[in-house]
């Protein structure tokens, strides 16, 4: 136990998967008894059977899978607000970071958003743009591009300056600076940056699917709620958390590949 | 160590590189805005003149200005404050105003980019438009791996920055700035990072390196053997405001023996830019003088 406070201690990883498994596992037991025990009834807290059993008849049910064509329409909507998140806001926190006037000239109009309730935004933009995709597109995308600008813009800013004196030293025009050292050098604080958007999406799409939704994640969880299936709510939020968990870890691991020479500086 | 020797025309010729070249500081005044508004001077009437190629050591406390004036020469000017305030460069006689080609620097730090190989690296300048459109690709490839040849480094080019020792990194960075054969060479502390005997080689390298393409090598240094070693001219600069406290030459030729080093002649050299330094700079401890 003398590592225990040790920040730097390196765990084997069979070791970190065992505590980590141990701990999932404790929450589980912890809940199966809680219900089991009928101390809180079954209406309000299901037991971790009932929502394996809710998983398995939403995942197979009368020859169709409800759970995999929500998951479709879910994945689908956060992937094509994800991809104009990354067209838009990429292009636009670089150019923040990269010219120090227009950051001082957009940053009044970016940065308040972080803090702004967007989900308070959801009326306004039903109002604005109807009740369907076009609608939970949007609110998907402003949800997670106010984030990711202000975070590409500060990856940019983040570049030590003897990169960009480097580059002009050596003849590079100042746009040549930019995109061959500077944006070069800032692209695994932006892929950490597209990272963070994504996991903010997956927190909204319940949000966005809230609002007349015929198919998703979001329009299955409220079905379930309005018909009083717990076991469903629990299950959907259990996949919707998966999911989130997922898309993170591939696009980790993507990123690592990408930039392998990050960690090695 | 005779890398460089064996391939006397990879980076171009000698005679090309031994041209006449004129390099002028004149009046050069260094002003920074302070926080109560006024302002802090860096640089007092600094004047200097450079007539041929040579190793000329510009060598002061830490914090005295030299880098600055180092990037004046290489016409590069990062922080936004207008540099120089007052005075004016002159490259053969044309007052330099901003980047140009004739000069490249080498830095102690985040020299080389770690996202590239080692030979992407040393290629890097040109993929710039403006080395592309004056060096065919045949030619530059040739001349990056000729120039990566000279440094000792052939069979690393495919490897990360990460994946190298310091001292390698410093010939990558000598590689990268030497294949565009510049007139001028700026070196800012490249080697204070180096643990003693990586310095040794890779002065030894800067000696053999100069000999196939003698140009002018200014070289920022903090330290006074260094100094001996490596200069034809010995600029001493003095504390904040940096004002020139001392130039002389050094006849001896290069390499210079460690008995050099120990002779009368050095150890009066090393007394007399030491007791320049202490006027410059007293009671602070920046001077290194390695043995």
């Amino acid at each position: 136990m003398s590592d225990f406070w040790n920040p730097y201690a390196a765990l084997t990883s069979g070791r970190r998967r065992l505590l980590g498994a141990g701990s999932v596992l404790a929450v589980l037991l912890l809940w199966g008894l809680i219900a089991a025990s009928g101390l809180v009834s079954a209406t309000k807290l299901p037991g971790p059977w009932d929502v394996l059993a809710a998983l398995a008849y939403l995942g197979w049910h009368e020859g169709e899978s409800m759970l995999l064509t929500a998951t479709l329409w879910s994945v689908g909507r956060l992937f094509v607000a994800g991809a104009l998140v990354v067209a838009v806001g990429i292009p636009i926190g670089i150019v923040m970071g990269a010219a120090p006037r227009v950051n001082a000239a957009l940053s009044p109009l970016v940065d308040p958003f972080r803090s702004a309730p967007v989900v308070a935004l959801l009326p306004i933009l039903v109002m604005w743009l109807g009740i369907g995709e076009t609608m939970k597109i949007a609110f998907l995308f402003v949800g997670a591009v106010v984030y990711l600008i202000p975070m590409v813009r500060d990856a940019i800013q983040a570049v030590p300056q003897s990169y960009w004196i480097g580059a002009r030293d050596l003849g590079a025009t100042p746009w040549e600076c930019i995109q061959r050292s500077v944006v070069p050098m800032a692209m695994p604080r932006i892929a950490d940056a597209v990272i963070v958007a994504f996991s903010v999406m997956w927190t909204y799409i319940t949000v966005a699917e809230y609002v007349n939704a015929r198919q998703g994640l979001g329009q299955l969880i409220q079905n379930a709620r309005r018909f009083s299936a717990w076991d469903q709510v629990f299950a959907g939020i259990i996949v919707i958390i998966a999911l989130a968990l997922a898309t993170y870890q591939s696009m980790v691991w993507l990123k690592r590949r990408l930039y392998p020479w990050e960690t090695q500086q | 160590m005779s890398t460089a020797d064996q391939r006397p025309e990879s980076a171009g010729s000698a005679q090309e590189a031994a041209k006449p070249i004129s390099v002028v500081l004149r009046d050069i005044v260094q002003e920074y805005p302070v926080v109560d508004g006024g302002v802090t001077r860096v640089i007092d009437r600094v004047s200097l003149t450079f007539d041929r190629p040579g190793i000329a050591m510009l060598l002061g406390p830490s914090g005295c200005g030299k880098s600055t004036l180092l990037q004046m020469l290489g016409g590069v000017r990062p922080m936004g404050v207008v540099t120089p305030s007052s005075g004016s460069v002159l490259i053969d006689g044309v007052e330099c105003t901003g980047p140009h080609d004739d000069a490249v620097m080498v830095f102690q730090r985040y020299a080389n980019r770690p996202d590239l190989t080692v030979f992407d690296n040393v290629a890097f300048p040109f993929r710039l438009k403006l080395w592309r459109s004056r060096v065919p690709e045949s030619e530059w490839r040739q001349r990056v791996a000729d120039m990566l040849a000279a440094v000792g480094l052939s069979d690393k080019l495919g490897l990360l920055p990460a994946q190298l020792s310091g001292g390698q990194n410093q010939r990558v960075a000598l590689a990268r700035a030497l294949v565009l054969r510049p007139r001028i060479l700026l070196m800012d502390e490249p080697f204070g990072a180096l643990d003693a005997q990586t310095r040794d080689e890779m002065q030894r390298l800067l000696i053999d390196l100069y000999r196939s393409w003698p140009c002018l090598v200014v070289f920022v240094t903090h330290d006074v053997t260094e100094a001996l070693v490596l200069g034809d001219r010995v600029i001493v600069l003095s504390t904040q405001p940096a004002r020139v406290a001392d130039d002389f030459v050094i006849d001896e030729p290069r390499p210079r023996p460690a008995v050099w080093q120990r002779s009368r002649e050095a150890q009066a050299l090393e007394e007399r830019i030491l007791r320049q330094l202490h006027q410059a700079s007293p009671g602070r401890g920046q001077v290194r003088v390695t043995v």
